[in-house]
């Protein structure tokens, strides 16, 4: 490590990872144009495998359902976590504490796990599997997330502006529905943005909690890679990468279309300086 | 606007884990002491068998494998992620912030996806033997496996200890310069210990999620190579056995929380040390 002080040794490290990282991205995005249905030898460039996607109807059902999923996720996560959020920080009771403590948990459960448990749950109460089970694990996890990037929001706001609200003959809930919920916006918004892309691109949970058909299309891909690879899958997964890269650009970009000054990402991180 | 006014936003979201995240885990734990139906189903009783098979000489191996893939994996992507977080940190200038989005962009990618992209790079007949000449087995050895982990969660590394060099006072390491030191002795007694917190949270970050991974080991590995995760998928689709399969998940949160909350009592300990 003696060279953590020359530059040029740090950037051929940083390089090589940058390869390591962008290597099978590059693959997929690349074979995925590929006229030839090999995975090795690129054959003139076309569109076939998105035209072969598109035919596909059950890929199309999935691209769908996932689309779906990750929406109605985003919603009820987004304003179930808020309020935790709210509660957490807001209220120095005991209750909240525990409650604090309590939201860590899912963020460090292995996704296997919780998986597991949704799937017990839904056996033994006798819900069938299906997109809504789907849903409803998502939600679960995705709580904690929102929770966490608003907290930081709102930790940092301190508390003067509502009770200034309430000074001026506010309402508690006016105060929260004018005051507070304006000022957090950009967070919410960039922890909504995340929640999606989470959600849109999970296996594991989906895994656990899906039906027969229309499968999410993570669950679709692993069932489609255990019969070998098509290059459609390639389509897929580019398809895929576009569709998440939208929403987390989203993320870092509407706090700043929203009139903030300060960066998307120093929202997310819930720092005050960029 | 007092304590009781807000406690009440609490409600839904506390109600909600408890239903869905709560309880379930609970049945999990009635399950993992049940016993399997012939017919795939749960028969519940008080039966800690299960444990100890899972702790069974056959299956403890794979427990040990499992923590031992994601230490390695957490120990490399240290080795790997921190040397690129120092040089964005120090080094980025005006590109920092599209660096540091760069590091993400693979992140977005699904990760069913970007571990086969590997497979098929790294196959016998895949483009890396065709550059390197003669083919290698790489696929379905430790190091596949572990690769596939390095890279699903090296991001998760890279963005704490970027997050805690930015938090530095660059200042120091002048004034550790300033002060005789050569740039490794800087290095070690300056910026390190600055930077010790995103190191922990970093090897969490990516300890946590490796050990129950099992898209990795499912995609890059075989059976030799397979971790707790694939042990656990099996018993709910294929084995039917889903009490061993509870008891499995149970040992692995029960692992996984007691190494968190000693992190977290390290990590308190320290905020204490320097307060």
């Amino acid at each position: 490590m003696s060279g953590f002080d020359r530059p040029r040794f740090l950037w051929a490290v940083t390089g090589l990872v940058y390869v390591f990282l962008f290597a099978p991205i590059f693959v997929v995005v690349l074979f995925s144009f590929n006229g030839a249905k090999s995975l090795q030898v690129l054959d003139g460039l076309s569109l076939r495998w998105y035209e072969e996607f598109w035919r596909d109807e059950s890929l199309r059902e999935s691209l769908v359902a996932s689309i779906e999923i990750a929406a109605i996720t985003t919603l009820a996560a987004t304003a179930l976590g808020t309020g935790l959020a709210l509660g957490t920080i807001r209220s120095r009771t005991r209750t909240a504490r525990g409650a604090a403590l309590f939201l860590l948990i899912p963020l460090v459960t292995p996704e296997i796990v919780a998986g597991v448990s949704a799937f017990v749950l839904f056996a033994q109460v006798g819900i069938a599997l299906s997109l809504t089970t789907v849903v409803l694990a998502h939600i679960t996890f995705s709580i904690s997330y929102v929770t966490i990037v608003v907290r930081g929001r709102l930790a940092a706001m301190g508390s003067e502006l509502e009770e200034a609200a309430l000074d001026l003959g506010a309402t508690p809930w006016q105060a929260v529905r004018l005051v507070t919920l304006p000022a957090l916006w950009p967070a919410i918004l960039a922890a909504a943005m995340i929640v999606f892309a989470l959600s849109f691109d999970d296996f594991v949970l989906s895994f656990f909690t899906t039906g027969e058909s229309p499968q999410p299309l993570p669950v679709r891909i692993y069932s489609a890679l255990r019969f070998g690879i098509s290059p459609t899958i390639n389509a897929v997964g580019t398809l895929m990468l576009v569709v998440s890269l939208f929403f987390i650009a989203l993320a870092v970009l509407l706090p700043r279309l929203l009139g903030r000054r300060e960066s998307g990402l120093a929202v997310l991180t819930g720092s005050r300086t960029a | 606007m007092t304590g009781a006014f807000w406690r009440r936003f609490l409600v839904p979201g506390a109600l909600w884990l408890i239903v869905f995240f709560a309880i379930p885990f609970g049945i999990t734990i009635a399950i993992s002491l049940g016993e399997p139906t012939e017919l795939g189903g749960v028969l519940y009783g008080f039966n800690p068998g299960n444990y100890a098979d899972a702790l069974d000489p056959l299956f403890a191996p794979v427990l040990l494998r499992s923590v031992g893939y994601a230490a390695a994996t957490a120990a490399i992507c240290l080795l790997v992620g921190y040397p690129v977080a120092y040089c964005i940190a120090r080094y980025g200038g005006r590109y920092k912030h599209a660096l540091i989005a760069a590091v993400l962009l693979p992140f977005l990618t699904n990760y069913l996806v970007r571990t086969y992209a590997w497979v098929a790079l790294l196959a016998d007949e895949g483009l890396v033997n065709r550059f390197v000449g003669e083919p290698i087995g790489f696929l379905n050895t430790p190091w596949a496996v572990i690769g596939g982990l390095v890279y699903g969660y090296l991001g998760y590394m890279i963005l704490p200890i970027y997050a805690s060099l930015e938090r530095m006072d660059p200042s120091l390491i002048e004034a550790g310069k300033d002060l005789y030191g050569s740039p490794r002795q800087t290095f070690w007694h300056v910026t390190w210990p600055q930077t010790r917190a995103g190191v922990l949270a970093g090897g969490v970050l990516v300890f946590l999620p490796s050990v129950g991974d099992f898209v990795s080991a499912q995609l890059l590995g075989g059976p030799d190579t397979y971790m707790i995760g694939n042990l656990i998928q099996q018993q709910f689709y294929g084995a039917d056995n889903w009490p061993f399969g509870a008891a499995l998940t149970v040992v692995l949160m029960a692992f996984l929380m007691i190494f968190m909350i000693f992190y977290l009592r390290g990590s308190q300990e320290r905020r204490e040390a320097l307060a």
